[in-house]
């Protein structure tokens, strides 16, 4: 007698798959996605990144003459090989010829700004305590933290260089010198955790597992809004058609429920399938490996361990929500006034959401997140959190599975009971007591 | 062995009690009359026969059987109200719902491009639901509900919203299913399509069922006295003869209301005298007349 049940399994997902709408916003998400993940791309060949900024400095014959160690001709000139070095240039520098007075200096270099030949220029002004010139970046932007970061930079090692080769060091010593200092945060684990941590990750694998954390916890979200929302007005739409009365002369309302669930949840695995999909396949294409790697974005990163665990909270979250979302759409008899209905259930999974993302993703290890990874409709996004951020005991982990499977069986039981006394009752929104005293009706 | 039964049915709603023990039973091969106003409790009998609610009190009986859920596949529900998908295609949803009451996928379609074609409609196969008129919706209502053979069928004002050539089809096509040996339960407002159909009736009244029992029996019981008289010419006196208590000119004659059966013959007598009588009848009382008669007397 299972025949009733796959049948409305099958007509649920046939007809959401079949339906423009959906394919509609499924393509638009797909597309965005995609989008999304290309844009570090586009950007960089948008932006001309590849291009260097051009700065402008005077080129004063009178400042060639001297022979001072720091002269504005030799920094450029260091400066010039410095970035030349680069596999891609960050600065170029352009000669602006001396006009003679400081004013008509001024006047020349603001006029190569304003020609655009230059994106800002530079100025040295003496500065005998330090013994290197107080330099000056101008331009018409208020804060060019870039440019003036790399300058900043340039200018240290500049200044380095030249000092280091007029002293004489040997070569050898100059290299460990110039070698910047390796510093690498490894998260250990000191128990017998369940947690993806613990095996020595880099900070780049930290990375990943926090972004992984953060896109499952979301799509999670997004699943649970949309196919509850969706489960909820069908079966509003049921009731309101009045197809209820003959479904459930034709199939036991239990089967019919769960049917439906288990159809819009297989409708859902198809949409996220393609989603990711579409983002391990964007994400794998050359030019965007590169660049996000350069980000320190790789697929490979991610911990299997961790996507197995997602994906097992993952479907009990989407089942405990999923009965409810059915329950309260057997209560209301009118689409409009689903809305309304559905509000408690949306704000109890914004709940769990918000808690993750502003308290577990900075301290996976407090007591809030603790705490809600035990609490059924929170703790599929905390447990994820804590799994993929910290390193929960293996008990606790199978603990909050085993309270999630008791609280999918508990709302399944009473989501039916309300299911079956809902879909006939009609007019406004049933009391409390009223949908109480249906319930007990049928046993 | 009844195809269904129900013996002392009580339902209340709250304070108020929906079907005050309705007892009654229906034959296979039979359409069963269930009348009544608005709010007689028509459709709370019939969801309790179709187990959508649970009677308070009372056995209903399939078969001899009590209700199990097998015995779904072997109802069909034509509801008052459409219950259709309106977005879904009609092949899609009544084979779902063929396919719900255990026919295979195959049968099923095979019987709905039969009906179909019955109907005169087979272009509607690959058609939504919305496109269709409302007297086309309750063809496709209607097949959706017989498409398994149901042994029970429940008809909930099954000719409601239909013009008179749909009316006549699918009356021709309830009595297909009676001659096939489905029994029908069967609810209207129209007394004429139950005096066509119905072998026995339970008229309720204000969740009471007042008036039970085989159709020409109850007839029966009800006094002839109306009288039909056609006639070619005018007819004078028929006020002043005796047992007669009024009288209604109609264009083909009048229409009399007689005390008693007996004084039709002096009715015919002096219209004889006067001019030529083409028709002349004292009437069965109709349905209409017993249930306003029955209703009304109980209004009090």
């Amino acid at each position: 007698m299972n025949n009733g049940f796959w049948t409305v399994v099958g007509f649920t997902a046939k007809n959401k798959l079949r339906g423009k709408a959906f394919l509609v916003t499924t393509i638009i998400i797909a597309v965005i996605m995609s989008i999304g993940i290309n844009l570090p791309y586009i950007i960089s060949q948008f932006s001309g990144e590849g291009k260097p900024t051009a700065v402008g400095y005077l080129d004063s014959a009178a400042d060639k003459a001297q022979s001072q160690l720091f002269t504005s001709t030799r920094i450029v000139s260091l400066l010039d090989a410095y970035y030349e070095a680069q596999e891609k240039p960050e600065l170029k520098f352009v000669p602006i010829a001396d006009a003679g007075s400081a004013d008509a200096n001024e006047q020349a270099l603001k006029q190569a700004v304003s020609d655009d030949l230059v994106d800002g220029y530079i100025g040295f002004a003496p500065d005998p305590e330090s013994g290197f010139p107080a330099v000056t970046y101008k331009s018409e932007s208020l804060m060019e933290t870039k440019v003036s970061q790399s300058l900043s930079t340039a200018l240290q090692a500049v200044k380095m260089e030249a000092v280091i080769d007029s002293g004489g060091i040997s070569d050898e010593l100059k290299a460990v010198l110039t070698k910047p200092i390796k510093l690498d945060t490894v998260q250990i684990s000191t128990g017998e955790g369940a947690g993806s941590i613990g095996n020595g990750k880099s900070s780049e694998q930290q990375g990943m597992d926090m972004a992984t954390v953060y896109v499952i916890i979301f799509m999670l979200f997004m699943a649970i809004m949309i196919s509850g929302q969706m489960i909820a007005s069908e079966i509003t739409a049921e009731k309101s058609s009045r197809v209820m009365e003959i479904l459930i002369t034709s199939v036991a309302p239990l089967k019919a429920m769960f049917g439906k669930i288990l159809g819009m949840f297989l409708v859902v695995l198809a949409q996220l399938a393609a989603y990711i999909v579409v983002i391990v396949v964007n994400m794998t294409l050359p030019q965007n490996a590169d660049t996000l790697s350069g980000y320190g974005i790789s697929l490979d990163l991610i911990d299997p361990a961790l996507l197995v665990y997602a994906i097992l909270f993952f479907l009990t979250g989407f089942f405990l929500f999923a009965t409810l979302f059915a329950a309260v759409g057997s209560i209301v008899s009118r689409t409009e006034d689903l809305g309304q209905a559905v509000l408690p259930i949306t704000m109890l999974s914004l709940a769990g959401f918000y808690i993750c993302i502003f308290s577990g993703l900075n301290s996976p290890g407090s007591m809030l997140i603790k705490v809600s990874s035990f609490i059924p409709f929170f703790s599929p996004y905390a447990m994820v959190v804590r799994l993929g951020l910290s390193d929960p005991p293996l008990w606790q982990v199978w603990l909050s599975i085993a309270i999630l499977l008791a609280s999918i069986l508990a709302c399944g039981w009473l989501s039916a009971k309300i299911y079956r006394a809902g879909v006939l009752m009609y007019g406004k929104k049933p009391s409390m007591k009223e949908l109480f005293k249906a319930m007990r009706a049928y046993r | 062995m009844n195809a269904l039964s129900l013996e002392q049915v009580f339902k209340q709603y709250g304070a108020n009690t929906a079907v005050n023990g309705i007892s009654f039973e229906v034959g296979q091969g039979e359409i069963y009359g269930l009348l009544g106003a608005n709010g007689a409790g028509k459709t709370t009998t019939m969801r309790m026969v179709l187990g959508l609610i649970y009677p308070d009190s009372g056995k209903i009986r399939y078969g001899g059987k009590a209700y199990s859920k097998e015995l779904l596949q072997g109802l069909g529900y034509l509801p008052e109200e459409r219950g259709l998908y309106p977005k879904v295609k009609v092949s899609d949803q009544i084979l779902y719902l063929a396919q719900l009451r255990g026919m295979s996928r195959k049968d099923a379609d095979a019987n709905l491009r039969r009906w179909l074609d019955r109907f005169g409609v087979p272009e509607y196969y690959g058609k939504k639901v919305e496109e269709l008129s409302k007297g086309n919706q309750q063809k496709i209502q209607f097949i959706a509900a017989v498409i398994h053979h149901p042994r029970i069928v429940i008809m909930d004002e099954a000719f409601s919203g239909l013009d008179p050539v749909n009316v006549e089809l699918l009356k021709s096509t309830v009595k297909e299913l009676r001659d096939g040996g489905s029994s029908i339960l069967f609810s209207t407002h129209r007394m004429e399509h139950v005096e066509e159909l119905c072998r026995n009736i339970t008229i309720l009244h204000k969740s009471n069922p007042v008036l039970q029992g085989n159709l020409k029996a109850i007839k029966k019981q009800f006094p002839r006295e109306r009288v039909v008289l056609a006639t070619d010419g005018d007819v004078s006196g028929l006020e002043a003869l005796g047992g007669v208590t009024g009288v209604t000119r109609h264009e083909y004659g009048y229409e009399l209301m007689i005390a008693d059966e007996a004084a039709g013959r002096p009715i015919l007598e002096l219209a004889m005298t006067q001019t030529n009588v083409t028709r002349f009848e004292i009437m069965e009382p109709t349905l209409n007349e017993i249930f306003i008669k029955t209703v009304g007397e109980n209004h009090e």
